[in-house]
């Protein structure tokens, strides 16, 4: 037994030192990402002094970016594992080896989304209080509650599977299918539910018209499932470029295919949604008007969401086209999805909720610059566990950090 | 890519000695300055004051507090507060009387839309003053109708009432069904046997949930410091009442508790010129709130439809 | 078709060199930067006027007859008979319009008791016989403490209400076992000569914690 635990450490040590070994271009990429995160922790600590009034929040947007950028980012968590299904249930061949990059990218994700949530919180002293037991967890009235419940679950189930995969990788072991296949077929469903639970924190709030509607956790998933795969896209090129690991077109353009279907749907929705807003003319669409047309004079998201549907509808129509399965419009097409897809699961679900007020009052919102200092910090803190991720996994999966080339004696 | 991109991994030959000896340095200098940076980038913690004490981030929920742990905190905040105030007040815990459901009822032909209720309340339950927080507002809404996106928040004429509009305060409705206790993940906030949704504000984590959840903007949250000049402050507290809040935590109108469960009418109605508010014991069939809901013909409730049930009634004089 | 990316030169260690320096100095300044807090101090707040406490003030906007002796103040006001003769009903003096025409020893008087003059005869609350006392329409003489009987005695549907204390200003107790409650009578709010509110100036509106943003266009009034 100790001997088991002294092995692990010393994968652990060798794990955790290499995230500190690379060429000028890592350490020229850490380094920058490691500025950025230490700006948004300097901006958090005045936070942390002088209250929320630092954001650009106020009592009738009570929400904002930092919620924004957590919601979207529970989606790519989500939407990460989807990856999964093909190899799981279809035995796609392509994206075997590639699954694993799915999944460490959800544990960067949900990672970011509790950093969001954290920095959102009033009193984040008091997170003690959400402990069962320890605290009142408000189970199961609150979906926050559910939500803390199902993200926590979800980082460490996939914590476990990447984890023991890639243990038994530097074992050159074979892993045990009851330790990992049971937890991933959990997780597929688990994935669904994260985002559905969040969708449903919007949705349950009979107060707001403009979030309770039963097309926000259809709209949620879709939208999910087409980020999160363009972002995977994306990602594995790069890995492709800087690691010789094998990483086939033919897996590319299977997430592709995922991207387009999603696409499609997600613009379905759309269409959906603005006719119910908009073809009834009853006094319930206050919000959507703001959105789309502006309303009594205040139009600050106007030009943002119909960028955003202009980005989406442009890139369902590259992904129809074979015109997408050459990899630089694919690159394109992803971006384009990428950005349409947050602007619209930011600015275009979380701030419109708010404006006007439940009283009917018109408040606008702009994030502050300490804000936004802190989301860059976020946003680089996950790329950093994300590439310190897979500076880890790549040489275990292609064999060259392993048990085997431990050396003699002492540890590193 | 080759190996030698990478410098080399425990047991495989070192190119030289020496270069690897001036890699390490050269990483540790950076880490080191790193770490410095790292240091130096938590520098705002040092203006950190008052943000929490042991006991205040240790304390109990209000309802697992025994009477010996709750006079215990009792006597913390009013140390707390004397300390920042320099005016010792008297905190109570009071609990809620036997039969007693509140309902408020108010006047829509009487309300001229003076704001005093606003700022009764105000100085009646210690709210910050700068940044602003004010449990009511008095929503000016056209004559004939009742679409709150009608409304006028920041009316300002030389004298009211104005003509062609009536006037509509709206504070926490008190709901029997209460969204905002349904959300909330700590169970901060709940409806205590007399009807009042209370928070406990020391157990609120600040996420504002149930800000969202309100279909009346009744809750409003500390964004920064609450400032009350010492001059105005009302040291007649109670726990789930009037005691002055800290930074990160919500607030809301609790039917004025350290009065009415004293017995008395709420500071609003007490101030309103126009005797437009009613307030008193639904269960009680003399109360004049019972008497106004027997009688009165047309009374609402906002945005009824959603279920909340409010124990706030709007009533004409017909 | 797999894309092999040719196999990386690390460069020459000049190349990390360059990055690791151009990190440390930067680690450096950052430090430097957040020890002099450069940027992020966190406005102070537009100052927000506190509000008069005279709009805090609960206390009613005249005071009846009742008040004055409950207080024990001087009451030679009412005392009608220093100038009118006893058994003498005053005379009532109209102008062509049939406006009643105040004499300059009542002038605080304007009177305002209904549309269209309605209420313009002194002496359908004035007891003609007894100054000092009130009239009801059906004949009751009440005294001037009891007001609120005359009141009732036209505004029935509202006298109902003030009793049942759902019209007019109550404070005090509403938990009647543990204390008293003080009924204003309706002379406390309403000039009987002219009962109607005078507008008033509204105290303060909200002051939001970070203002609009946009300047709305005149057409939204918000």
């Amino acid at each position: 037994m100790r001997r088991a635990t002294r092995e692990y450490l010393v994968f652990l040590w060798r794990c955790g030192r290499i995230a500190f070994v690379g060429d000028w271009r890592y350490y020229a990429w850490m380094g920058v990402l490691t500025v950025i995160c230490l700006l948004g922790l300097n901006a958090y600590a005045k936070q942390l002094v002088h209250g929320l009034i630092a954001t650009g929040m106020s009592d009738e947007v009570s929400w904002g970016v930092y919620i924004a950028n957590f919601t979207f980012l529970v989606g790519v968590a989500a939407a990460a594992v989807m990856m999964v299904i093909p190899v799981y249930i279809y035995d796609n061949e392509e994206l075997h080896d590639l699954v694993i990059f799915g999944e460490l990218l959800a544990v960067a994700a949900i990672l970011m989304c509790l950093a969001f949530v954290t920095v959102d919180l009033g009193r984040p002293d008091r997170f003690w209080h959400l402990i069962p037991g320890l605290g009142q967890l408000n189970f199961p009235a609150s979906m926050l509650s559910w939500d803390v419940i199902v993200l926590n679950g979800y980082l460490l189930l996939n914590v476990h599977i990447c984890g023991y995969l890639l243990y038994c990788r530097y074992r050159n072991v074979k892993p045990s299918k009851w330790f990992y296949i049971p937890f991933v077929f959990v997780a597929i469903v688990w994935a669904v539910s994260i985002h559905t639970v969040t969708a449903f924190l919007y949705v349950g709030l009979g107060g707001r018209p403009f979030w309770n509607s039963s097309i926000v956790g259809p709209r949620f998933l879709a939208s999910a499932f087409t980020a999160g795969p363009a972002i995977i896209i994306l990602a594995l090129q790069v890995i492709r470029r800087l690691t010789n690991y094998r990483i086939t077109d033919k897996a590319l353009l299977t997430l592709r295919s995922i991207v387009q279907v999603s696409m499609l749907i997600n613009v379905f929705l759309l269409v959906n949604e603005v006719f119910k807003e908009f073809y009834s003319g009853n006094l319930h669409v206050a919000s959507s008007k703001y959105l789309y047309l502006g309303l009594h004079g205040y139009h600050a998201l106007v030009p943002w969401i119909w960028t955003a549907i202009v980005f989406n509808l442009v890139a369902m129509f590259l992904l129809v086209l074979p015109l997408s399965r050459s990899l630089k419009w694919l690159n394109l097409t992803c971006v384009l999805c990428i950005v349409g897809i947050w602007i619209e699961k930011g600015m275009g679900l979380v701030i419109p909720g708010f404006i006007p007020t439940p009283l009917g009052q018109m408040v606008e919102y702009r994030p502050s610059l300490n804000e936004t200092l802190v989301c860059l910090g976020i946003w680089a803190f996950g790329l950093l566990c994300y590439t310190v991720f897979l500076r880890m996994s790549v040489p275990i999966l292609q064999g060259r950090l392993s048990k085997a080339n431990e050396g003699p004696g002492r540890p590193a | 890519m080759s190996h030698s991109d990478f410098p080399p991994l425990q047991g495989e030959p070192a190119p030289a000695a020496g270069m690897n000896r001036r890699s390490f340095l050269r990483t540790s200098a950076v880490l080191t300055t790193g770490l410095a940076a790292l240091a130096s980038s938590l520098r705002p913690l040092l203006e950190l004051e008052d943000y929490t004490s042991v006991e205040q981030f240790m304390q109990k929920y209000y309802k697992e507090l025994t009477p010996a742990e709750m006079a215990k905190v009792l006597k913390r905040i009013e140390n707390e507060v004397e300390k920042q105030y320099g005016i010792r007040p008297q905190v109570r815990d009071l609990r809620p009387m036997d039969g007693v459901e509140f309902v408020y009822a108010l006047n829509l032909t009487r309300c001229i839309g003076c704001r005093k209720c606003v700022h009764a309340c105000v100085q009646e339950n210690n709210q910050s003053r700068n940044p602003e927080i004010q449990y009511i507002r008095v929503l000016r809404m056209p004559h004939g109708s009742f679409d709150l996106d009608q409304s006028e928040h920041n009316y300002a004429p030389a004298t009211v009432p104005e003509k062609g509009y009536f006037y509509m305060p709206v504070q926490c409705q008190q709901c029997r069904n209460p969204p905002c206790v349904k959300v909330c993940p700590v169970h901060a906030t709940w409806q205590e046997t007399d009807g009042i949704t209370v928070i406990d504000y020391n157990w609120c984590i600040g996420c504002r949930y149930c800000e969202a959840a309100c279909p009346y903007w009744a809750r409003h949250f500390n964004f920064t410091k609450p400032s009350i000049p010492k001059e105005r402050l009302n040291p007649e507290m109670s726990y789930l009442g009037n005691q002055p809040r800290h930074q990160g935590v919500m607030e809301k109108c609790h039917f004025c508790i350290q009065r009415t469960r004293a017995g008395r009418y709420p500071a609003c109605l007490e101030v309103c010129p126009a005797g437009a508010r009613k307030f008193g014991n639904i269960l009680d069939p003399n109360s004049e709130v019972s008497y106004i809901l027997r009688t009165k013909r047309v009374f609402i409730q906002l945005k009824e439809e959603l279920g909340t049930s409010p124990r706030f009634f709007y009533y004409f004089d017909v | 078709m797999d894309e092999h990316s040719p196999a990386e030169d690390p460069g020459p260690p000049r190349k990390t060199n360059l990055v690791l320096g151009t990190l440390l100095v930067g680690f450096v300044a950052l430090a430097a930067a957040f020890a002099l807090n450069l940027w992020g101090r966190q406005a102070p707040l537009d100052a927000i006027p506190l509000v008069d406490p005279a709009l805090l003030d609960t206390a009613t906007n005249r005071r009846s007859y009742a008040d004055l002796v409950r207080a024990k103040e001087d009451l030679s006001d009412f005392d009608c008979y220093t100038c009118h003769e006893k058994n003498k009903a005053p005379t009532l003096r109209y102008d062509e319009h049939q406006n009643l025409l105040i004499p300059t020893e009542h002038s605080d008087i304007v009177m305002g008791h209904g549309e269209h003059g309605r209420n313009n005869n002194c002496f359908n609350c004035h007891n003609e016989t007894n100054l000092k006392l009130l009239q009801t329409r059906d004949g009751r003489a009440l005294q001037f403490d009891d007001s609120p009987q005359l009141c009732g005695s036209c505004h029935g549907p509202t006298y109902d209400d003030w009793e049942a204390g759902a019209h007019g200003r109550i404070s005090g107790f509403w938990n009647r076992r543990l204390g008293a409650i003080k009924r204003q009578d309706c002379v406390n709010c309403h000039n009987p000569h002219a009962p109607a509110f005078q507008g008033r100036q509204p105290a303060p509106g909200p002051h939001p914690l970070h203002g609009p943003m946009v300047k709305p266009t005149a057409e939204s009034g918000h």
